[in-house]
């Protein structure tokens, strides 16, 4: 893949941090990710979300160049993913696992990352682990596991990255904690135009600070893009039980729940919907993942459906 | 990156110098004990000409020194297990290669340096520990003349320091493939193992042909200096080889079902002169000696560290390959 900036006489497109096309991961017969197309433009904060083994640490970990794509391409801050210190200095990417040298206290930790980066603020890192009552001489191994997130957490900025691929790095924090690191996160994407991806499974929180969506199951990409944008291309629409073959026509449904007396679809606008039987209303981003994570286990929606019918 | 290798292997470092420390003390101690020992019987043994049966009359230190000695065999093995093994493997397991690989330096530059250093570590170990071994057997082998044999050859000289880099760099190697510490340990200690009983069984005899001095029965032949023997017998008057059979009387290192009975002496007949027909048949069997010769000691020293070196090499580029081709 060409780097933008090598294109002659042309500016470059809308610099996105992230551009995949046809990106797959087999692991033998398995497809970890298959033909996942998405953009990240910079300075976002892009939530990636999807059902346990979706795939989402598979892309983080493509992103990252921590593993190789079997096809498609990747492209990361302008360049392919490679093992060169300039572009690994421009990603900061924390594992769910938080992986940090147990027997190791987070001073030690903080002195590493200064011998191993470029840019490295060390002062950000002791400051707030200061400022959380975290003490910095004590092995991290005997941290608790809200408090060694921390460490993780704090650490990866301290590199001062262009593009911070986190996977469920709130899962370990208490709720407090969780929104004053979200808050942090935003205030560093306002301050430097970092780009930011981030998994978790609460959508409220990525609700909160996410401008931007990846949404990934079965291994493929559901939907990617602006959060406010799709919000406004999916609706849901409430009417009576009838045929709903004309709404299916002109747009895409997304789920379908039936009870005996009435009809709920999510469904995906191609045009505005002109069927006055059925009610039409805004999706909120629960809603929205909920009905495209339901998409992919159908089986207890379908047998509703034919209790229903058969009555 | 050094300082990181440092902090992490500190303990390991820390314990493998006090190990040295201890086992130097140990030997220096015994081994000028030793060696003023001997001086001294040398001297007696002068006065009164009875050097010859030094080596049978004198023993020098004491046995759990001595056998503290011959357990050095097992230094290499020790720095694989517990330096090599866990290298990457340890790494691997608690998932911090994924902190290392996501700081500024490339799998390369990080594998570099770590494998550099713990290489040059294993390389002090073996080094010291042989140096010491060395020194302190100088007046066993003076007396027992037996550094080049199996068990000897392998704790002096230059050896031991190929042996501890080909562990290390086996450790590494299984701990990268396996990603996981304990198999690791044991593919290495397996490992080892069986590649220094292959070398020193196999292939070590061989390194440049044996020399065979074939001699009359009724002379004897000793090689000079602290040869390796290979083999001894018998050979009869058309070249075939002599089964010893323990059971029956030796004349002159012939059983006697290959002599004339007249060689034989009956029971209890003093003074047995054996006829001239007896002294014929003799002088048809010649006994040989096939050994490598003392002063060859180091060009064979020189083969095998080359071989274990290769290996070592050979590992570490299978550890390079591994680690750069495959997911994190």
């Amino acid at each position: 893949m060409i780097p933008m900036q090598e294109v002659p006489g042309r500016a470059p497109p809308g610099p996105n941090a992230i551009e995949t096309s046809g990106l797959t991961k087999r692991y033998g017969k398995v497809s970890a990710l298959a033909d996942c197309t998405v953009s990240v433009p910079e300075g976002r904060i892009c939530a990636l979300i999807g059902p346990n083994g979706a795939g989402k640490t598979t892309l983080l970990r493509l992103l990252a160049g921590l593993a190789r794509p079997t096809a498609g391409q990747v492209t990361v801050n302008g360049a392919t993913p490679r093992q060169d210190p300039a572009f690994l200095a421009d990603i900061g990417y924390l594992a769910q696992e938080i992986p940090l040298y147990r027997r190791m206290s987070a001073e030690d930790h903080i002195r590493a990352g200064a011998h191993l980066n470029p840019r490295w603020d060390a002062e950000s890192v002791r400051e707030r682990l200061t400022d959380l009552k975290i003490p910095l001489d004590r092995a991290v191994g005997k941290l608790s596991g809200g408090q060694r997130a921390q460490v993780a957490l704090a650490l990866i900025l301290a590199k001062q990255p262009r593009l911070l691929l986190l996977d469920e790095p709130v899962a370990a924090l208490d709720p407090l904690a969780r929104r004053n690191f979200l808050g942090l996160l935003a205030d560093a994407v306002a301050a430097s135009g970092l780009t930011v991806v981030l998994s978790s499974h609460l959508v409220a929180d990525l609700e909160r600070v996410c401008d931007q969506l990846i949404m990934l199951a079965s291994s493929r990409v559901q939907l990617c893009g602006d959060i406010e944008e799709i919000l406004a291309e999916h609706q849901i629409l409430v009417g009576p039980r009838k045929d709903t073959t004309a709404i299916e026509r002109s747009h895409r449904v997304v789920q379908v729940t039936r009870t005996p007396r009435q009809t709920t679809l999510l469904v995906r606008l191609n045009g505005p919907v002109i069927d006055p039987a059925f009610e039409a209303s805004d999706v909120s981003l629960e809603e929205l993942v909920l009905g495209y994570m339901g998409q992919d286990a159908p089986a207890a929606t379908v047998q509703l459906t034919t209790v229903g019918e058969e009555k | 990156m050094t300082w990181l290798v440092w902090r992490q292997h500190r303990v390991q470092f820390t314990l493998g110098a006090a190990l040295l420390a201890a086992l130097a003390v140990l030997l220096v101690i015994t081994g000028l004990q030793m060696a003023s020992q001997y001086h001294s019987a040398l001297v007696a043994c002068a006065a009164n000409h009875s050097c010859a049966n030094l080596s049978s009359t004198l023993f020098l230190g004491n046995h759990a020194v001595g056998f503290l000695v011959i357990l050095t065999l097992g230094a290499p093995a020790l720095v694989g297990l517990f330096w090599g093994a866990p290298l990457v493997a340890a790494e691997a397991e608690a998932g911090t290669t994924q902190f290392a690989w996501m700081q500024s330096i490339t799998r390369k530059h990080w594998l570099t340096v770590k494998v550099g250093w713990m290489l040059l570590a294993a390389a002090i170990w073996g080094g010291v520990i042989s140096a010491l071994v060395t020194w302190w057997s100088g007046p066993d082998n003076a007396m027992q003349l037996d550094a080049f044999k199996p068990g000897r050859f392998d704790i002096m000289g230059i050896v031991p320091v190929a042996y501890s880099l080909f562990a290390v760099a086996l450790g590494i190697a299984a701990g990268a493939l396996l990603r996981r510490t304990l198999p690791a340990m044991v593919v290495t200690l397996a490992g080892f193992i069986a590649v220094r009983a292959i070398v020193t069984l196999l292939l070590r005899p061989h390194y440049i042909s044996a020399v065979t001095v074939f001699y009359k029965a009724t002379s004897s032949f000793t090689p000079s200096g602290s040869f390796w023997q290979l083999a001894s017998g018998v050979v009869g008057p058309h070249g075939e080889l002599v089964t010893q059979n323990t059971n029956l009387p030796v004349i002159d290192g012939i059983p006697a079902n290959y002599l004339p009975a007249a060689c034989v002496p009956s029971q209890g007949r003093g003074g047995f002169r054996p006829p001239l027909s007896c002294t014929q048949a003799l002088s048809h069997f010649r006994e040989f000696v096939t050994y490598q010769p003392a002063d060859r000691y180091w060009a064979f020293q020189g083969i095998e560290s080359g071989i274990f070196l290769v290996l070592a090499a050979a590992l570490i580029a299978v550890t390079v390959v591994v680690l750069l081709r495959r997911d994190a």
